[in-house]
Parts: C-alpha cells; sequence; structure tokens
C-alpha cells in the first residue's frame, strides 16, 4: 500500500514537472521567436521573406532531425525537469548532462528514483542559473575582462575546455566500466582518426557511440559480466 | 554536440575580418541611411540599449524558469525526505563544475559580438544556444541575406534574417520536449520498471558512449600533427584518479565537489604549459 501511494506520489510529481515543462518551454520558445521581430521593428528592417525561408530551410535540414536524436539520447540522463531546463537553457554536452552527471554521483541516487529526479533538476537549475549570471557579469565587465580573455597566453586553455572535461569524466566512467567503454572507445578513436571529416559531426558520432555501448553492455550484461 | 575550441578561431577570424572590412565597425546601413539614429553604425545599434533590453528580458525569463525548477526541486526533495546535506553538496558540485565552461561560452560571446554586436551573442549562449551552432547558424542566414558569409558588411535586413534563422533551427529539441518528452519518458520508464539495474546500466553506458565520442573527436586533431587536445585529456584525466583516490582512499571527502573542476583547470593549465613552454623548446 505504502508502495503504491510513494508510485502515486512520484507520478503527480513527473506530471507536474511535464506541466510546467511544457508551459515554460513553450513561452520561452514564443519570446524566442518573437525577438527577431522586435530587432526587425526596432532596425525598421525589411528582410525577404524567400531569404529567410531559404536560411530557416537549410538550417532546418539539419538541426531538426539531430535535435530529435539529441532529445531521445540525452532526455534519460537528465530526468523529467532537467529535460525541459537543459533544452531552453541549451550547452547541453559541454555543460549540463556533465554537470549531472558528476553530481547524481557525488550525492550517489539511482536511476529512475525521485530522489535521482530532484538532484537532476537541482543541478542542471543551478547550473544554468551560473552560466547566465557569468554571462551577464562577463558582459557587463566586457572592457576589462575582454585584454584578460583574449590573452594569447590563455588561449590554448580556453580552446580545451571541451577536451579537459571529457579526460576526467572518460577517467571517472572507464574505471567504472572498463568492459563497456572498450569497443565505443576503440571505434570512436579509430573513426576520428582515420575518416578526420567524422571527427566534426559530433551529432552523429554520439549517438553512433551511445548504441555501440548500450549493445556492449546488453551482451555482458546478459552474460552476467556487469 | 558542443566542441567549440575550433569554431572559436573562425569566429575570431570572423570578427577579425570584420572589424578589418569596416574600418572599427561603421558599415554603411540601409534603414539607418533612411532616416533612423542617422549617423549611428550597425554596431551602434546591435549593441544599444534597446537591443539589450529585448535579450535582456528573455534572459530574465530562462532564469526565473530555473528559479521555479529549482525551488519545485527542492522543496519536493524536503517533502520526501532528501537530506538537505546531499541537496547541498550537488547544487555546490554543479555551481563550481560550471564557473570553468561558462567562462569558455562568454569567449564565445566576445568572439561573435565582433559580427553581431553583444546583445544578441549574449542572448544566443545563454538561451538553448551551443556556440558551434551559432556560428553555422549566423553563417547560413547571412548567406541566405544575400552577403557572402558572417564576414561580410552588415545590414538590417541581414542581421534580422540571421537572428530568425538561428533562432528556428534551434528550436526543435524544445518544440519535441513540449510535444513528444511525456510519451518518450513513459515508455523509458517500463524499461526501467521492467528490470531496474539494466535500466541503470543503460543509461550509464550511454553515458560512456557520449564521453568515448568526444574523446575520439579530441584525438582526430593528432593527424594535423596538433597533440594539445590529447596531453589536455590524458592530464586531466591523470588528475581527477589522482582526486579520486585522494577522496575515496585518503578520507578527503572535501574534494569530492570540486575534484572535476579541478581536473578540468589543470587539465587547460597543460594546455598552456605544451604550447607556451614546451613546443617552443622543442622548436629551439
Amino acid at each position: 500500500m505504502a508502495k503504491n501511494n510513494n508510485q502515486t506520489k512520484e507520478r503527480s510529481f513527473d506530471d507536474q514537472m511535464h506541466w510546467y515543462g511544457r508551459i515554460w518551454t513553450g513561452i520561452a520558445i514564443c519570446l524566442m521567436l518573437l525577438v527577431p521581430l522586435f530587432v526587425g521593428v526596432y532596425f525598421q528592417a525589411s528582410p525577404s521573406a524567400k531569404g529567410m525561408l531559404i536560411g530557416a530551410a537549410s538550417i532546418c535540414i539539419i538541426y531538426l532531425p539531430s535535435s530529435i536524436v539529441e532529445v531521445i539520447t540525452y532526455a534519460p540522463m537528465l530526468g523529467t525537469g532537467a529535460t525541459y531546463l537543459a533544452f531552453v537553457t541549451g550547452n547541453l554536452t559541454n555543460l549540463k548532462i556533465p554537470c549531472c552527471m558528476s553530481a547524481r554521483e557525488i550525492v550517489g541516487t539511482e536511476y529512475g528514483t525521485k530522489e535521482n529526479e530532484i538532484i537532476s533538476t537541482l543541478s542542471v537549475a543551478a547550473s544554468s542559473l551560473v552560466t547566465c549570471t557569468v554571462l551577464i557579469i562577463g558582459v557587463l565587465l566586457l572592457a576589462p575582462l575582454r585584454p584578460i580573455l583574449e590573452a594569447p597566453v590563455l588561449k590554448p586553455a580556453f580552446d580545451t575546455v571541451v577536451p579537459a572535461l571529457f579526460g576526467a569524466l572518460g577517467y571517472k566512467y572507464f574505471s567504472k566500466t572498463p568492459m563497456v567503454a572498450v569497443a565505443p572507445f576503440v571505434s570512436m578513436a579509430l573513426l576520428c582518426l582515420l575518416v578526420p571529416a567524422a571527427a566534426g559531426q559530433v551529432a552523429i558520432l554520439v549517438p553512433i557511440s551511445a548504441v555501440i555501448s548500450i549493445v556492449v553492455a546488453r551482451i555482458l550484461y546478459v552474460k552476467k559480466k556487469i | 554536440m558542443i566542441y567549440f575550441s575550433q569554431q572559436e578561431n573562425r569566429l575570431e577570424n570572423y570578427a577579425g575580418r570584420r572589424r578589418e572590412k569596416a574600418g572599427g565597425f561603421r558599415p554603411p546601413f540601409c534603414c539607418l541611411e533612411r532616416g533612423r539614429n542617422m549617423g549611428n553604425g550597425f554596431m551602434d545599434m546591435a549593441n544599444s540599449g534597446m537591443m539589450y533590453l529585448i535579450a535582456g528580458v528573455v534572459v530574465v525569463f530562462v532564469m526565473v524558469m530555473a528559479v521555479v525548477f529549482f525551488i519545485k526541486a527542492y522543496r519536493e526533495g524536503v517533502k520526501i525526505g532528501i537530506d538537505k546535506k546531499k541537496m547541498n553538496k550537488a547544487i555546490v558540485s554543479s555551481v563550481t563544475f560550471t564557473i570553468i565552461p561558462s567562462i569558455g561560452i562568454l569567449i564565445g560571446v566576445i568572439a561573435l559580438s565582433g559580427s553581431l554586436g553583444i546583445p544578441i551573442p549574449w542572448l544566443r549562449l545563454s538561451v538553448i544556444g551551443a556556440l558551434h551552432y551559432e556560428t553555422m547558424a549566423a553563417d547560413v542566414g547571412a548567406q541566405a541575406a544575400g552577403l557572402s558569409g558572417l564576414g561580410d558588411v552588415m545590414t538590417g535586413d541581414a542581421f534580422v534574417t540571421i537572428i530568425f534563422v538561428m533562432t528556428i533551427g534551434i528550436i526543435w529539441g524544445g518544440v519535441f520536449c513540449i510535444f513528444g518528452l511525456k510519451k518518450y519518458q513513459k515508455t523509458l520508464n517500463k524499461v526501467q520498471q521492467k528490470d531496474n539495474r539494466w535500466g541503470t546500466i543503460m543509461f550509464n553506458a550511454m553515458f560512456v558512449g557520449m564521453v568515448c565520442a568526444f574523446i575520439g573527436q579530441g584525438l582526430a586533431n593528432t593527424r594535423k600533427g596538433d597533440f594539445t587536445s590529447v596531453i589536455v585529456i590524458v592530464v586531466s584525466a591523470l588528475f581527477m584518479a589522482l582526486f579520486t583516490w585522494l577522496t575515496e582512499k585518503k578520507g578527503q571527502k572535501w574534494m569530492e565537489s570540486f575534484s572535476l573542476s579541478f581536473s578540468m583547470v589543470l587539465g587547460m593549465a597543460s594546455a598552456i604549459l605544451y604550447q607556451s613552454v614546451i613546443l617552443p623548446a622543442i622548436a629551439r
């Protein structure tokens, strides 16, 4: 009985997050779509509809399917509330997902639990607020900060934020499940080394690599190796 | 999806070319010549208070959304009896982890500001944005508006087309969340309820796959003789190993929340050491 009550509560919190997520995401998208309109009015611009349609079509051909693949790939890692928030605030792979995974790891929550859902949402919300605040402070202090941030000596460091992130995360996750990591690591390394053009297509690489990992994990799981 | 280091180079080139072309940002601007703010250049308008207001409203909205979700999650956590210390630990680790990548994103705003002014890149990288996407979308928008690219002399019509294209391309993840996420989550929950252990393994495997894709991408630069990414990957992994050892074996529990950020900073510092000290020493 207690379990049933708990499940009902879980569903209601999840439904609440979907409700809030839909409303806030919907308004955020509407606001974003209003930006070009307001800028157009302010600039007294009259852009050609043809140019806008061509531009929109050529960008949507690539990004519409890849956005859907992204939701499918990343939503299970994030959970309900965090997914809505992350798809409004952006910077998913370089920030929100590692941040959320790391927070859950530190706290020690399990997938599928309400605790996990709450920690993920807290993590992504805190991360989003920090990014927005850093950008606001940065924009306000752009003049004094610019020479420091653009100093040639610091450039290699800021060019390598992503490798630094995934190197550290690589150790953390590979050391936990080395058998799962070998096949996707070798295949991605070979693919990127042999076909350098593939390295630029992370939106395609991530789902492929994720599928390889899942297949390997499934085989190992069925054989009771993990 | 985001790998902004190479993109930054491109962006800086754009910005540089634009500065050269515009001779300090003073391109002729069609609508200005039609009577509005006569005498001001494109950049004056793109960086005006009104543009900050337009961008600021959206950024503030998104921050309010984050606060609402944060409060809801925290209250629910307290309600179901999650230890506040645990939640605070997750918050502290998320805050410390986010600062360094956010500075990287700020550099993206600076890089794009050469072509589009500050408010629009600030907005685009605060809301859904991702630097590599923004550059590409802005370039596509510029070409659709009849310019040769982002580096070309900007017009008001082109600017609006660029913002429209950047916006329309990036919203689909959110749109899909609105219409499909609930259904998708229900399907996932069924898998998980059927076999929770497999669900956990599967989602971890997905993340391992993602990490592998990015590490593979970092290795690709070695083909061009650039070993910086590989060095950074190895150094940050080694420091992560050290911090994990200190946390787990030496009882330095406080380090847990900072190990990822510290490893990243030290990995990034190794890039400076390699490019500013080791490479010049080898060249000598």
